[in-house]
């Protein structure tokens, strides 16, 4: 069972934020091994290790591997060869730069999802309600990640119908286009037909009301939280500049 | 749909804020894109490199951020309901197409149909809050904001202009979209992330790079070979999608009534 964590959902953004950011700017090798570790170990922690893990992969495995095909089978740089075949040229730089190049996109994937697999949906949907952000944009997002699972749900039922009647049950280029046009259609259809109906009962609410509100939800927050995330987003900006300040002067 | 009698009518600084903050995020796009074109820093994962991946990230996502917040509270509700459902279908049937093995994304298809039903500002907005929420499964996605909000504008630009008036129309007008959004998208693939992110575009890169390409140049090439056929077939699907819908419904959208974006077809 996984376990929560009681931070405010914006202190965990500007944690994350910070950590990617001056992580990037570093560039260097070890430090972003160190910074996966971290998260893997608080993924293990909190009991999100195997979702981390699969998602992480998904992402990441195509990511390193295009990576190589890129920079270390083609390289252009002149010295540090290892080998030559054909059009492939593998350097020392090639390799060396395809493997920072992976560990800092992997960095952003393994800490963003981290993030995402500790912040609650229904507390970050409260935070941003509860922040001067424009109050559609609460909106949008739950209904976007509360929508998706009843769509999904749509989809199957529409996919069972259809099989049911034997329809789509063709085979090659011609069966996938008809599978997917019997699920589309009906799925597209009745989501805006949806949509219209319930634009006609937010809008005779006045929707979206302006002005505070009251929420039954409540999202904990503290005063060494909110000094936490004035930091953490102090150091995203100024941590990489003072990072890369010498490289400037240099060039 | 009626305006809202409940709400209070917009002052002329919160319009003026409105367009600065739009003004200020496409300048700030263009800008990061001739910088880099210009420039085409190299040394891509040392030193400045950094610097420069960090700029590109930040600079194309506060763009569309700003863009977003210019068009958020100008977006009437009957488009903001569909928003949330064009979200869920690019993730959903982005998925069942993913799931099928077919070399196709359709992973836009709902921004797509925003910008034609709701116009360009809409899809924009599309387009942006579908990359902010799809990075919460996919943080790689998140710079690429900018190019998922031009997919939306180019789609409301095109319905406008009467892409959707005969169907042949549709796919031509998604190759020229797709040709524009993988140029904007590929300084942020080369500068931010050294490449693509998938091992089919990597060894298209790769063989552009074999040539002696650069590789901004590179990433270019292969955006331009795999973004127009995406975005053609994106377009025609929701095109076709559209011409499916009940008159009353698709009517009840202001842009197209406005624009008369179906031609005679919403007539009939």
């Amino acid at each position: 069972m996984p376990k929560s964590i009681n931070l405010h959902p914006f202190t965990v953004l500007a944690l994350t934020a910070a950590v990617v950011t001056m992580t990037t700017a570093a560039g260097l090798w070890w430090l972003s091994c160190a910074v996966i570790t971290v998260c893997v170990l608080v993924a293990g922690w909190t009991g999100h290790l195997r979702r981390l893990a699969v998602l992480s992969a998904a992402i990441l495995i195509p990511t390193f591997a295009s990576l190589l095909l890129i920079h270390g089978l083609v390289s252009q740089q002149a010295s540090g060869l290892i080998a030559v075949a054909g059009p492939f040229r593998v350097t020392e730089g090639g390799l060396e730069a395809a493997t920072v190049l992976g560990l800092r996109t992997a960095v952003l994937v393994v800490a963003g999802l981290l993030c995402t697999l500790l912040i609650s949906k229904h507390q970050l949907v409260a935070a941003i309600d509860l922040s001067p952000a424009p109050p559609q944009v609460g909106y949008l997002l739950a209904a976007t990640l509360f929508l998706l699972p009843h769509m999904a749900d749509k989809q199957r039922t529409i996919g069972q119908a259809q099989a049911l009647r034997q329809a789509g049950t063709g085979r090659g280029l011609s069966g996938w286009f008809q599978r997917v046009r019997l699920r589309a259609v009906p799925l597209v259809l009745a989501s805006l037909q949806d949509a219209h109906d319930r634009s006609s009962h937010l809008s005779a609410r006045g929707f979206p009301a302006a002005g505070s509100h009251t929420r039954l939800r409540t999202v904990a927050d503290s005063v060494t939280q909110q000094r936490v995330r004035w930091i953490s987003l102090l150091c995203a900006v100024v941590g990489p500049t003072a990072i890369l300040a010498p490289f400037w002067g240099s060039a | 749909m009626s305006p809202n009698l409940l709400l209070p009518e917009e002052t002329s600084s919160q319009v003026l804020r409105r367009r600065i903050l739009a003004t200020a995020g496409t300048l700030l796009l263009i800008g990061t894109y001739l910088v880099l074109v210009i420039t085409q820093p190299t040394g891509i994962a040392e030193g400045l490199g950094q610097g420069v991946a960090l700029v590109t990230f930040a600079a194309y996502l506060a763009a569309a951020v700003m863009l977003l917040v210019a068009v958020l509270p100008d977006l009437p509700v009957s488009t903001l309901t569909l928003i949330p459902v064009a979200l869920a279908l690019n993730i959903i049937l982005g998925q069942f197409v993913g799931s099928v093995m077919v070399p196709l994304y359709l992973d836009s298809i709902g921004t797509v149909l925003v910008g034609f039903l709701a116009g360009r500002r809409a899809g924009a907005a599309t387009g942006v809050l579908s990359t902010l929420i799809w990075s919460l499964f996919a943080p790689t996605v998140l710079p690429f904001a900018a190019g998922a909000a031009l997919v939306g504008f180019l789609a409301g630009t095109a319905a406008r202009f009467g892409a959707l008036r005969r169907p042949y129309l549709a796919p031509v007008a998604g190759v020229v979209a797709g040709v524009l959004v993988g140029v904007v998208s590929a300084p942020v693939a080369a500068f931010v992330f050294g490449g693509t992110s998938g091992v089919g575009t990597g060894a298209v890169v790769a063989a552009f790079r074999s040539m002696g390409d650069s590789l901004l140049s590179a990433v270019t090439k292969q955006a331009l070979i795999s973004d127009p056929g995406d975005k053609a077939i994106v377009f025609l699907i929701a095109a076709l999608l559209i011409y499916a819908l009940p008159k009353r419904l698709s009517g009840s959208f202001d842009f197209i009534r406005r624009y008369r974006v179906l031609g005679q077809r919403g007539t009939k």
